[in-house]
């Protein structure tokens, strides 16, 4: 209850900060601002999908139905998430440099994560029995999570990026004045806790919604 | 039935399935050993033809587990495929091949020696020597029944499962169904899913499934 | 009695299974070739030829190949399941035997097709003479992995509500880096670039996936 407020608190007082404080790079000029959005979204993307890949790779060792709703909860978040990062790179890309979709690499990496989650949840969605949608989507996380390495090797060879990379690109003419970087850890740390009280939501959510499932059969049954 | 296993037992331990809530098998268990025919009763959507595909390997159920020995040795589910003859009502053939094609298909894959021998000693047992060469669609349902039949007799399996064996038979046909499992039984072990109190009454034993609640053995 | 299984037995009876109820049929060969004709029609109707754009004419070239495998490539078990002839099967081969017999059935259907439609499409599109080795490579290790994609994606499409109206939607994530490379291998060939780096990457893809699948296709049918 308490966690909550916090953090509702943290992402809000620290937006503020960032937005008043923090100085802008000469570089990104008024458009650093976006940063404290994007990357953060960008993140909680491959947090969850590592999440559920990873819930749906245990569920097909352990068949526990808990792993399949950690799974299924992640990739709805997931896709939300991802969501904002592709329109946010691309509000930003056509601030920056004039287009709004570039098949950069890291525009084209963000609309492949954005296919497996659409991919991911339609095939549940069309796939009737508990057991087997749990199941099935398992296989396909798994397989999916083979490819991702593969789309990683291809996309830096496609073409040159004119993504800011201040923080992997050691080079990079970009780098984070220390103001600026504070208020980005702070959004990483409000973003994670965010997805973590969502995705805690959302279990809650579908196993509610089991209980009450099972309970409202008990009368048909006892009927018999 | 010459070269098979001497001793063959089945077990559930507290087998259920969940298709959906309140739709399902419930929990049942039983046991029993060594040659004979059980029958599997009760109302429709008691879940008997879910048994048997737990018993077949088929399906996994939700909670519970059953236990196929055969001389001594526990044949885990992926294993239950050379062991088992199943024959149920959903199951179903090529349409674009013969009956001939069909079971020597099955015996190509089950990796038979004399697969020749084998379909024809099907085909005889079945009754269906005469159309072997017709193909699948141009049956009728009762011919399509004992094509069942030789398919789960094909590979000469020490257990038998047989769902509703006498489902679109004529008299002929259920005294054909009769006498396999009266043959089956001597040395094999025949599970016999039916509602029809002719079949069930060729069993020694049974296994209640009361559509709801489950009768434990 | 008992017998003793063998998964190459199984594999090869799926195959020729696969084959002889294809050739009674026809149902699939037909509509995938003159699928993949049309679709081939309808770009050189609309572009016409395009002698000296290899990086558009390799871009060409796989998606004409992608449109006729999702097209086609799903109903190895789609009918299994339609037909309700999937129980059958799985009496009497493992998981394992049945996806390679259905995979290897696949591979053959669509190199059938692409006999047909590369040759048309080369011709077609004007193309310049591609270098053979390096083309012919391509083509069979993207179509490999490619096939192995697509049967896998189509077993588990089969057990779904919607399938056909599903099967490129979930194939393509999975096929988009493929694509890539063999859009890019195909291109350098035509500059006179070496492929080397795009072939070991679709012969590592095609093989990672082979791999999964083979792990996960025990887990496919469970009920």
């Amino acid at each position: 209850m308490i966690a909550r407020w916090l953090l509702f608190l943290w992402i809000a007082a620290w937006t503020v900060i960032a937005l008043l404080w923090a100085p802008l790079v000469p570089l990104l000029g008024a458009t650093t601002r976006v940063l404290y959005f994007h990357i953060p979204s960008a993140w909680i993307t491959v947090l969850a999908l590592a999440w559920s890949m990873g819930h749906s790779l245990a569920y097909l060792r352990r068949r526990r139905i808990e792993h399949d709703d950690h799974a299924a909860a992640a990739a709805e978040l997931g896709l939300v998430f991802c969501i904002a990062a592709t329109i946010t790179g691309s509000l930003w890309a056509k601030a920056m440099w004039g287009s709004y979709w570039n098949w950069d690499p890291r525009e084209t990496s963000i609309f492949y994560l954005l296919l497996i989650y659409g991919a991911y949840l339609a095939l549940r969605g069309s796939i009737d029995g508990e057991e087997r949608r749990a199941r099935l989507s398992a296989i396909y996380s798994a397989v999916a999570f083979v490819t991702v390495p593969f789309l990683m090797f291809i996309v830096p060879r496609l073409y040159f990026t004119l993504h800011p990379d201040p923080l992997i690109n050691t080079h990079g003419k970009i780098e984070m004045d220390p103001r600026i970087r504070i208020c980005f850890y702070a959004m990483l740390i409000g973003f994670t806790g965010l997805f973590a009280w969502m995705q805690s939501l959302r279990v809650r959510v579908t196993r509610l919604a089991r209980r009450l499932e099972a309970a409202a059969a008990e009368p048909a049954r006892r009927a018999v | 039935m010459s070269g098979g296993p001497a001793q063959i037992g089945i077990e559930g331990h507290a087998l259920a399935h969940r298709f959906a809530p309140g739709r399902g098998l419930e929990p049942v268990s039983f046991a029993h050993e060594g040659p004979g025919c059980v029958a599997i009763v009760g109302p429709n959507g008691a879940g008997k033809s879910t048994l048997l595909r737990v018993v077949a390997g088929l399906l996994r159920p939700s909670a519970g587990a059953v236990t196929v020995t055969a001389d001594g040795r526990a044949i885990a589910p992926p294993a239950r495929r050379s062991i088992v003859g199943f024959a149920s009502p959903e199951l179903a053939f090529y349409d674009e091949l013969t009956v001939e094609e069909t079971l020597a298909f099955v015996a190509e894959a089950r990796n038979l020696d004399d697969r020749a021998g084998h379909v024809r000693c099907a085909l005889d047992r079945v009754g269906l020597a005469s159309r072997a060469h017709d193909r699948v669609a141009a049956l009728s349902s009762g011919m399509r029944q004992r094509l069942r039949l030789a398919f789960a007799l094909l590979h000469r399996p020490p257990i038998l499962l047989l769902d509703e064996p006498g489902s679109h038979l004529d008299d002929e046909g259920r005294a054909l169904t009769a006498a396999i499992v009266a043959e089956q039984r001597r040395a094999g072990l025949v599970l016999l899913a039916t509602n029809d109190e002719r079949e069930s009454a060729l069993a020694d034993s049974r296994i209640e499934l009361r559509g709801g609640l489950g009768h434990p053995a | 009695m008992p017998t003793r299984e063998s998964s190459s037995a199984a594999v090869w009876a799926i195959l020729r299974k696969e084959c002889r109820s294809e050739w009674r049929t026809r149902y699939g060969l037909n509509a995938a070739l003159l699928f993949a004709v049309t679709t081939l029609a309808a770009v050189s109707f609309a572009i016409g030829q395009l002698g000296d754009r290899s990086d558009v004419l390799a871009a060409l070239l796989w998606m004409v190949i992608l449109f006729a495998a999702l097209a086609s490539l799903s109903h190895a078990f789609v009918r299994e399941v339609e037909g309700h002839t999937l129980t059958m099967l799985r009496l009497i081969a493992s998981p394992t035997s049945i996806a390679l017999g259905k995979l290897l059935f696949n591979l053959l259907f669509l190199g059938l097709i692409e006999v047909v439609t590369v040759p048309l499409f080369l011709v077609l599109m004007a193309a310049p003479a591609p270098r053979w080795a390096p083309f012919l490579a391509t083509l069979a290790v993207g179509s490999t992995a490619l096939a192995v994609t697509s049967t896998l994606v189509g077993a588990l499409i089969a057990q779904s509500r919607e399938r056909g109206a599903l099967f490129a939607g979930v194939s393509f994530p999975l096929l988009m880096p493929l694509l890539l490379a063999a859009v890019r291998a195909t291109r350098a060939q035509w500059l006179g670039v070496s492929a080397a780096a795009e072939l070991r990457l679709l012969a590592a893809y095609a093989l990672a996936l082979l791999a999964a699948g083979l792990l996960l296709y025990d887990h496919l049918w469970e009920d």
